[in-house]
């Protein structure tokens, strides 16, 4: 992994196992202790300056936990996490001053206040005056469309309104670096759609935010994130473009082919046993063939044959190369052992 | 340094603004708290005439039960705050989640402390001084000597509270829960402060062990205090023992709480626990 010269992120070698509370006295007494938790193990990764960084793995991976010490809201075991250059123990203060961590949980809010009572408190403990404060809300609930809902309480808001607000309070002291953990979790797709537009827009221009994206919409990662760490069992398995990941793992594709002028019993009659996963399926009068291969082989080549020679008629021909989600599901599989660059199951 | 108080000030009003706008958000609460006040203050005030007339009391802060009351009620109360208003702020915040948010402010630890408990130390006020006030407009009670050494009294009595406070706070926040602070010092002090009656009773009716309990109290140093000020009308000089008890327990108590709650938190942020309650 190159080491960028300034990163607007840095972790080195980063572990985090939560203690038992008490382990030391309850074994002196002989109770039994329970395991201690290790949510992350020797994680390293620089997120550049400017960057839309995504970092994804499935529940419990250890993404919240990276978060939080990313925050400073918990402390790693070892190694050392250093947020536009201030260590994230030694300068917690200076870490959060230039850090804002948008989360999905809604009860981080004061839900008798409304969305410019509870923004405005925090923009104060920002040290933002009451003006400032004021006008920088005013800014942010426009970007977000959430200036009609200003004066509404924040327990009578959608799960989706609250989502917006949280970010809207990360953004209130302009950091430099975001984290948002999940933020179009609980939003329908049009505002996901507005929101993935903002996102985008606050990683462009002069005042680029860093932005750490966490999300198990694999889709929106693709699209938003130039580089993705995979997490999994708190090791990070990969950090590449989302571009590499998938080449380097998915090698085959899924094709369908859909011809006329041949019945279903004629297609599995003359391609059985010819590959494994295949699937043929009646379409009115069509026939839709699926299957999978490694890509640049010649199945498609002598499928596509057989299934003239049999009297069909080519209508259409689809391939879909290996996602994300296949990706991850490799790394899952393969999370005990390094992964190996073997095809992944195309879909 | 002016940029300091500054930012702390705003800070402080921040939380008070927030706590405000939070109790303003139940206005009948907030009015049934004055209506209390009213008829609590008429309550002492007709349980003092039981003894009018007959009361031959060697303790001098106790010829008029019904002063003494007024006094020693509400401070106990005020410094109760004291005492428990940063442990009840820090597990209102983890109840309701917002801890994680505020800690993820650029707030330091002394800030969060101060400023988490300010708006109870605000109602404590009004609500103290307004005992004093019905006392006045109601009943007629007329207090002497110096306002400004009961309020020292007052501030420096708070501040030791604060520090037992702090040391509770922590426990909240490493515990979560079974504060033995809360215990030892939240139900003794009605016992053994003299807010209720005079403390040398106690040693008299139980045996000196009860008067040196007493004695360990800094409430047993606050309520005195203002009560020889403001019933007995004495001077500083008059008053300097209960004041340097009170400075000492503040100069041993104040930079080990401070210590104790830092201990606290990085203990609960290397084990995750900080929102959990």
């Amino acid at each position: 992994m190159s080491l960028h010269s300034n990163p607007a992120v840095r972790l080195e070698s980063v572990s985090k196992t939560y203690p038992v509370p008490f382990a030391a006295v309850r074994r002196r007494f002989g109770l039994k202790t329970r395991t201690p938790v290790q949510a992350l193990s020797d994680v390293s990764f620089e997120i550049r300056p400017g960057e839309i960084f995504g970092l994804i793995g499935r529940n419990g991976a250890g993404k919240t936990t990276l978060t939080k010490v990313l925050a400073t809201l918990v402390q790693p075991t070892s190694g050392r996490v250093t947020v536009c250059g201030c260590d994230s123990v030694r300068q917690a203060g200076a870490v959060r001053a230039r850090i804002g961590l948008a989360t999905a949980e809604e009860r981080s809010f004061y839900w008798r206040l409304t969305i410019e009572q509870n923004l405005l408190f925090f923009a104060r403990l920002y040290g933002l005056g009451t003006r400032a404060g004021r006008a920088r809300i005013d800014e942010l609930l426009a970007t977000l469309h959430l200036s009609e809902l200003r004066r509404r309480r924040f327990g009578e808001l959608s799960t989706g309104n609250k989502q917006r607000v949280a970010i809207a309070r990360a953004m209130l002291n302009a950091p430099p670096v975001l984290i948002l953990d999940e933020p179009t979790r609980s939003l329908d797709p049009f505002a996901a759609a507005r929101l993935r537009g903002v996102v985008a827009s606050l990683a462009a221009g002069a005042n680029a935010a860093t932005i750490l994206l966490t999300s198990h919409n694999l889709a929106e990662i693709e699209e938003l994130c130039s580089r993705v760490a995979i997490i999994s069992h708190g090791r990070i398995c990969a950090v590449d473009t989302p571009d590499h990941l998938r080449q380097r793992l998915a090698q085959q594709e899924r094709v369908q082919l859909v011809c006329r002028g041949v019945g279903r019993a004629d297609v599995l009659d003359q391609l059985a046993g010819w590959t494994a996963g295949l699937d043929v399926e009646e379409l009115g009068a069509a026939v839709a063939v699926r299957f999978s291969r490694t890509v640049d082989d010649d199945l498609l080549d002598r499928v596509s044959r057989t299934l003239l020679r049999a009297g069909g008629r080519l209508v259409s021909c689809d391939t879909e190369r290996g996602t994300l989600f296949d990706v991850l599901e490799t790394f899952e599989r393969d999370a005990a052992e390094p992964p190996a660059l073997t095809p992944a199951v195309a879909r | 340094m002016m940029a300091r108080a500054r930012a702390l000030s705003g800070r402080i009003q921040a939380f008070v603004v927030r706590d405000f706008q939070l109790a303003m958000s139940y206005r009948i609460e907030f009015l049934l708290r004055i209506l209390g006040v009213v008829l609590v203050t008429t309550t002492l005030f007709f349980m003092s005439q039981i003894f009018a007339g007959n009361l031959n009391t060697p303790y001098g802060q106790w010829r008029n039960p019904f002063v003494a009351w007024l006094l020693g009620l509400p401070f106990l109360n005020y410094f109760m705050v004291g005492f428990s208003s940063l442990a009840n702020a820090i597990r209102a915040e983890q109840t309701q989640g917002t801890l994680e948010g505020v800690m993820m402010t650029p707030i330091n630890l002394p800030t969060l402390i101060v400023s988490s408990s300010a708006w109870e130390f605000v109602q404590a006020t009004f609500q103290s001084f307004l005992y004093l006030f019905c006392g006045w407009l109601l009943f007629d009670v007329h207090y002497q000597g110096s306002f400004v050494l009961a309020v020292a009294f007052l501030l420096l009595t708070t501040l030791v509270l604060a520090s037992f406070g702090i040391l509770s706070a922590s426990f909240a926040i490493v515990f979560k829960r079974g504060d033995p602070f809360a215990i030892v010092i939240g139900t003794s002090s009605a016992l053994f402060s003299g807010a209720f009656f005079p403390t040398e009773m106690l040693s008299k009716t139980f045996g000196r062990a009860f008067g040196v309990v007493a004695a360990l109290i800094p409430t047993t140093y606050g309520i005195d205090g203002i009560r020889r000020v403001l019933i007995q009308g004495q001077t500083f000089d008059q008053t300097r023992q209960p004041f340097t008890a009170l400075v000492l327990y503040l100069a041993v108590l104040l930079p080990c709480s401070l210590w104790v709650f830092s201990r606290a938190v990085r203990r609960a942020k290397r084990e995750g626990s900080l929102i959990q309650y």
